[in-house]
């Protein structure tokens, strides 16, 4: 069985030891012991806060192995993306071009540098390990977020958008980057997200990054054919996000070309769908019925608890019946409210 | 012999003739009766002062006296941009500086302007193939600027010309292919014919308005801004003699370069001179040795409305000029008559 919850410190060295695998594409993720130390600190110390209007709060949730109690994945939230500054990414802008007298009418696609995502919540540092990958705990993890989001809207934007890594190639280059940025930075893609650590919100993007719309046609064939386009690594997230109702299309990241998708919350399964139930405790197997998976969430902001949960339809009950395992996971007792939704 | 002089309404046929043997790139002279008579009736009116100065479109036409033909054409236009926009790129610097990375970046730009707009144009200069040799290519360009040294009055103090831009042999222009091809998906000949009709700000309408980094284009349209055309190159030499060079203005479509350059700044306006034609006793000239070949003089009457000059090698003296009878027939001059002379070609730098 498998749990996700936030991130605690004992959790520092497990997730060194994840860190310490590499992972292509994740650039958000820390790498150093002192650095994830600070992220997890970060991450109980904004669960704690009192919020009314989302800040710099950024939120680490882990996926935990419970039969060998390891953390296999992870996920994350920030509040308010670019809190202390602004979250820069490339909006995709279609430029009419029309002439009456020449007879001529097209479009052209360019690039402009925008702020727009600004104070929208962020989903990051999506990882789930190579086990785990195929089965449901991913969606688990990947909507536990969003579920944390539903039962504390407070503590969020009303805007969500998750950056998805772009390409690159064996040595770690980026054909996006290396026709854009690299002309303004003058340096090597991973040299620059390493400098900036994987950050959109810094001074220096003002400084360097074009401020007039870039003109797609004119960038090289590779750089164009990498907008949009997911790093291998990212393909999982892309489905699931895709699948909760995230839309790809408007934004572009600035340094790679990845997707950013975006979404109003109420356009997101999770916010639409997920239903309130109350406890009970599992009958004996009644093998009649069909099961439904369901990600089921403990109600509760400061001891927040998600599980996979196999049972009978709840969507026309008023209650859900878990089994006393997952009762202990989530800690919670019958006649307590779950927060349940389909995977 | 060869005079240049100012265009008359019964030149139209001839110079239809010399518009169909000028070929494509030459936008502003096709051969096109209606367009050509158009621009005709404006020119008289023009020399004649009938039209306002920044109507005006001065054209000239070099005729070989032997046969009657005109063997070349060149005009000035009073003011560009005044009817329609007139559109250049502008090459901008934008400097893009991170202290905290210790990174600083120059990015050439394309400004998309009318900056030039009210300029007075040097433009349509083509020389029939047959009477390219010589000097004649130099009086026909230059004549214009003892014109405008002669009637400075009629001119605004900026003066450009558009010079054809860099193409490969086949005609492909690599900064078209590079940029313009994007926005408008037609090939650069059509471009350059609607150019030739009078459409061209229709097309500038289309070029993205928002400056465009250099670094984004194609190496090779990147190396051709400001770059003319092979066959261009000894044209640009002798504007640039005169005083006109490269402020970083260029052509939308293929880069070529605007030359510009200050009336007051001209070289015509500094070394032109009036003198009377009669007899001219240069002491120095007498007591120095004699040279093989005196220097090329360009010599023209001072008469706005039938404006003539020519290539001849008397040398100006005191105020006084020497010419031959014949050279005084082509002038419409007469002994006692004034005439504008200035050397063919600028000084050598110590001679």
């Amino acid at each position: 069985m498998y749990v996700v919850r936030p991130v605690e410190l004992t959790d520092i060295a497990a997730l060194e030891a994840l860190a310490a695998v590499t992972m292509p594409g994740v650039h958000t993720l820390p790498k150093t012991r002192e650095k994830i130390a600070a992220s997890v600190e970060r991450s109980i110390a904004s669960f704690s806060a009192h919020v009314d209007i989302p800040s710099e709060e950024s939120y680490l949730f882990v996926l935990e192995s419970l039969d060998d109690q390891a953390i296999v994945g992870t996920a994350a939230i920030f509040a308010s993306a670019g809190s202390n500054g602004t979250y820069f990414s490339f909006r995709n802008d279609v430029i009419q071009q029309v002439s009456r007298d020449l007879n001529i009418s097209h479009s052209v696609h360019a690039l402009t540098l925008c702020s727009e995502l600004t104070a929208y919540s962020q989903l990051s540092s999506f990882y789930v390990g190579e086990k785990e990958q195929g089965g449901p705990e991913a969606a688990l993890l990947s909507r536990a977020r969003l579920l944390f989001a539903v039962l504390a809207p407070q503590r969020f934007g009303d805007r969500f958008f998750v950056p998805l890594a772009g390409i690159t190639d064996a040595a770690g280059g980026s054909p996006f980057w290396d026709a854009l940025g690299r002309k303004f930075f003058q340096m090597d893609f991973l040299d620059a997200e390493r400098v900036i650590g994987g950050a959109r919100n810094r001074t220096l993007i003002v400084e360097l990054m074009p401020h007039y719309p870039v003109y797609v046609p004119l960038l090289p064939g590779d750089a164009q054919a990498a907008m949009g386009q997911i790093h291998p690594s990212g393909e999982l997230a892309f489905n699931l996000l895709t699948a909760e109702g995230f839309e790809a299309d408007d934004y572009i990241d600035i340094f790679d070309g990845g997707p950013i998708l975006q979404a109003h919350k109420n356009s997101l399964r999770t916010f639409s769908g997920a239903l309130t139930r109350r406890v009970e405790t599992a009958a004996p197997e009644r093998t009649a019925v069909p099961r439904v998976t369901y990600a089921v969430a403990a109600s509760s902001e400061q001891n927040f608890r998600a599980v996979v949960v196999d049972c009978t339809p709840v969507e026309a009950s008023a209650s859900i019946a878990l089994s006393q395992d997952a009762q202990d996971v989530l800690k919670i007792a019958p006649g307590d409210n779950v927060l349940c939704v389909r995977i | 012999m060869l005079v240049v002089r100012a265009i008359q309404a019964d030149d139209l046929d001839a110079l239809y003739v010399m518009a169909s043997q000028v070929g494509s790139g030459m936008t502003t002279l096709k051969p096109d009766m209606k367009m050509l008579g158009d621009r005709l009736a404006i020119a008289v009116a023009s020399f004649a002062e009938t039209i306002p100065p920044e109507k005006r479109d001065y054209m000239f036409v070099m005729e070989d006296t032997d046969t009657g033909k005109l063997a070349g054409v060149c005009a000035i236009k009073g003011a560009v941009g005044l009817e329609e926009p007139f559109y250049n790129y502008r090459i901008g610097t934008l400097v893009h500086s991170s202290r905290e990375l210790d990174v600083f970046t120059r990015m050439e730009t394309l400004y998309l302007s009318n900056d030039l707009t009210g300029s007075t144009e040097l433009c349509s200069l083509f020389l029939h193939p047959d009477y390219r040799t010589g000097n004649n290519g130099r009086l026909l360009s230059k004549c214009r600027f003892l014109f405008i040294a002669q009637f400075p009055n009629l001119f605004t103090e900026k003066l450009i010309a558009e010079m054809r831009g860099y193409q490969e042999e086949d005609g492909r222009s690599p900064f078209y292919e590079g940029l313009g091809r994007h926005f408008f998906k037609m090939d650069f000949n059509h471009v350059d014919d609607l150019t030739a009709l009078g459409k061209k700000s229709f097309i500038a309408e289309l070029m993205p308005r928002q400056p465009l980094y250099v670094a984004y284009l194609p190496t090779e349209a990147q190396q051709v801004i400001g770059k003319v055309h092979v066959s261009t190159a000894p044209a640009r030499r002798l504007l640039e003699q005169e005083g006109m060079y490269f402020e970083g203005y260029c052509d939308i479509f293929d880069a070529g370069p605007v030359l510009q350059a200050r009336v007051s700044e001209l070289r015509a306006m500094r070394e032109s001179s009036v003198s009377t034609i009669g007899l001219a006793t240069d002491w120095d000239a007498a007591c120095a040795p004699e040279t093989a070949v005196s220097e090329p003089v360009l010599v023209s009457n001072t008469v706005l409305k039938d404006f003539r000059m020519i290539l001849s090698h008397a040398a100006p003296a005191n105020g006084a000029i020497e010419l031959p009878e014949a050279e005084q027939r082509l002038l419409n001059c007469h002994t006692g008559d004034a005439v504008r002379t200035l050397s063919l070609n600028p000084r050598k730098p110590n001679v």
